[in-house]
């Protein structure tokens, strides 16, 4: 029997920063790469240079109009995956169990060995983050790179999420959310991360940073956020400071 | 009045030329399976925004319908309606033959029909689609029980009542457990409501009532034998009693909608501006499935117009496929609302109306599934004793009809 572990060791996620995300779609191209390569099929891809193509992609970036009182309208980029929800609702529908949440870490995984691609989960997922792919016949999801973040074969660098370590903007960040000194669980404390669509009470362990209003009505712009990144020095530091002043 | 006999159907053309045709419908849609099998299920309209589509429309109704044909056997055995006894055999056929024609389509249209037995050996409890395995295989286990004991000789009639008591909790469990693949999806709109269990019992009284019907007039028209006229009335004002029951459970489960806030922009929708889910909905599924069918069944000339209950019966089958489209494929296709309020933008189908067409290939699938079934059960009736072979009035005591 399948069932959600009450609890699991570490809570492996994404903080998803909405404030510096550009919407480039670099995650998404990164993810269908990696896990195309990699996976044990690819995700398949129909009509792709025709009128009307369509694939199964593991992380979509959506794109909406966002205004909140007293600002300017402004877009927002919104990448979306797998939450690797707490009680994640598609693992007890799963009749044969291919879908499961794994105690050691909290990612939810599907075993394709075991899916006959009945689609429920797909259903069951208030967040539309399962993809059927059309060709394999079974249900695929975002697997927070398990394949990487374990694998001592690559550098150390890389055993991160493919689009964690592809975002140029810096927005996606992976850790473990179980320890509250974890970068993730910094970010989510500073910034007031949030759930999406916290009244399904599905507990995501993934988190969003929002969107700080950019200007006001009149214009006026707001103060910027504290530089992440280390000051850089040499040739390129030079070239940076020279192009800035242009 | 004689003793009821029963009879296997004889080999006449009429008779196999029934049967040649389901094998046609049969064998279109099990070339629609290998095509789709081959291509994979692009080739079909059903997307990741509509993950079920027209098959499942007919392998749910066919399901539900199953469900409702063993009633018309529940109404002698259980509910001590005598008159309905003679044609308790055929119900029980017709209820596994419907089961299984809805399972075929169910299962051959998966993403890898191939791993169904992995639904047997790694079974997850947890999961309503798996409880429904457990009820659909052990529905088909306890009618044969069933029509064992109506079917043999010497049986005590205890072990009918038991039989066919068991039987009807099953077929209420198993329709309970239909409508809560529905009920308990919480995270669309469209579902997420206890009524969907008991709204579904009443379909599948609807559905299997109807279906029965035109298969008993099919039959007895082909064959010559007698439909007893009177039994034929009484069954059909019940179909019309059910046909209201319907109509009833989907008013409150609308009207409940509507009071909600969460749930008042996708009753919108499907009730004002759903294009061909609105359509569906008021001509399909309440004028020519509801309104129609029940002015005829409750005409006063019923009792002498067996074209009004054939009419009424293939109405009610009619709109029973375009209920369950409008609830399968309707609530897909209204949007997941993960930024509620906002304007919403992307290539991924956010903030409208998900897109799907069905194609040839589902609906030749889901013809097979209906022809199956018929074929299945025209198999058992020239094969086996169920269908009775004098149903005149005169051999059907009018009192035992009586209420």
């Amino acid at each position: 029997m399948t069932q959600l572990p009450t609890s699991t060791e570490k809570k492996l996620g994404l903080v998803i920063d909405l404030d510096t995300c550009v919407g480039c779609h670099a995650c998404e191209i990164s993810c269908k790469g990696w896990n195309t390569v990699e996976y044990g099929a690819p995700l398949s891809d129909m009509d792709a240079y025709g009128g009307d193509p369509s694939g199964t992609f593991l992380n979509r970036v959506h794109t909406f109009e966002a205004k909140a009182e007293g600002c300017a309208s402004q877009t927002v980029h919104f990448p979306k995956s797998c939450l690797h929800c707490e009680d994640a609702p598609c693992v007890p529908v799963c009749p044969t169990g291919a879908s499961y949440k794994r105690e050691e870490d909290g990612i939810v995984l599907v075993n394709e060995d075991k899916c006959m691609g009945c689609g429920l989960c797909a259903w069951a997922c208030p967040y539309g983050a399962r993809e059927l792919d059309q060709m394999a016949g079974v249900m695929k999801k975002c697997t927070l790179c398990v394949d990487r973040i374990y694998n001592d074969n690559l550098p150390e660098e890389d055993r991160i999420p493919s689009c964690v370590r592809t975002c140029p903007a810096g927005a996606r960040h992976f850790g473990d959310f179980a320890d509250p000194e974890s970068n993730v669980s910094k970010l989510v404390a500073e910034r007031g991360g949030m759930d999406l669509m916290p009244e399904q009470g599905t507990k995501p362990v993934n988190k969003y940073l929002p969107p700080r209003p950019k200007a006001d009505v009149n214009g006026t712009q707001m103060p910027a956020l504290e530089a992440q990144s280390e000051e850089i020095t040499g040739f390129l530091g030079w070239l940076d400071r020279t192009l800035e002043k242009i | 009045m004689e003793r009821i006999t029963y009879r296997e159907l004889r080999s006449t053309p009429k008779v196999w030329g029934v049967m040649a045709l389901c094998a046609a419908f049969v064998g279109a849609a099990g070339l629609s399976v290998l095509y789709i099998e081959h291509h994979g299920h692009i080739v079909t309209g059903m997307n990741n925004q509509v993950v079920w589509g027209l098959p499942h429309v007919f392998a749910i109704f066919l399901i539900v319908a199953a469900s409702g044909a063993l009633n018309v056997s529940s109404i002698g055995s259980v509910f001590g309606k005598m008159a309905y006894k003679p044609v308790a055999r055929l119900a029980n056929v017709l209820a596994v033959a419907l089961l299984m024609g809805g399972l075929a389509v169910l299962v051959l249209d998966l993403g890898r029909p191939d791993r169904l037995v992995m639904a047997m050996y790694t079974y997850n409890f947890t999961s309503i689609f798996a409880w429904n395995i457990l009820l659909y295989t052990g529905f088909m286990g306890v009618v044969a029980v069933y029509l064992y004991t109506l079917m043999a000789r010497g049986v005590d009639p205890r072990a009918l009542k038991a039989a066919s008591l068991l039987a009807f909790v099953w077929r209420l469990a198993l329709t309970t457990g239909t409508g809560s693949i529905f009920g308990w999806l919480v995270a669309r709109t469209a579902y997420d409501s206890a009524i969907m269990a008991p709204m579904f019992i009443a379909m599948s009284f609807s559905f299997g009532m109807a279906m029965f019907m035109l298969v008993m007039i099919l039959t007895t028209s082909i064959t010559r034998r007698v439909y007893s006229p009177e039994l034929r009335t009484r069954q059909a004002r019940l179909l019309g009693v059910f046909v209201a029951a319907v109509m009833y459970f989907v008013i409150v489960h609308h009207l409940s909608n509507i009071y909600l806030a969460k749930k008042g922009a996708y009753e919108s929708w499907i009730l004002l501006n759903g294009g061909v889910y609105t359509k569906l909905f008021w001509i399909g599924q309440v004028l020519l499935g509801g309104i129609i069918p029940m002015f005829l069944l409750f005409h006063p000339k019923i009792d002498t117009r067996k074209s009004y209950v054939l009419l009424a019966a293939l109405l009610v089958v009619l709109g029973g496929l375009a209920q369950l489209y409008v609830i399968v494929v309707g609530g897909q296709a209204f949007p997941l609302e993960i930024f509620p309020g906002f304007e919403v933008s992307s290539s991924f189908s956010d903030g409208v109306v998900n897109a799907y067409t069905p194609t040839l290939l589902e609906l030749s699938l889901g013809l097979g599934g209906i022809a199956l079934a018929l074929m299945i059960a025209g198999l058992a009736m020239k094969f086996l004793r169920i269908v009775p072979e004098n149903l005149s009035d005169d051999n059907v005591d009018p009192s035992l009809l009586a209420d």
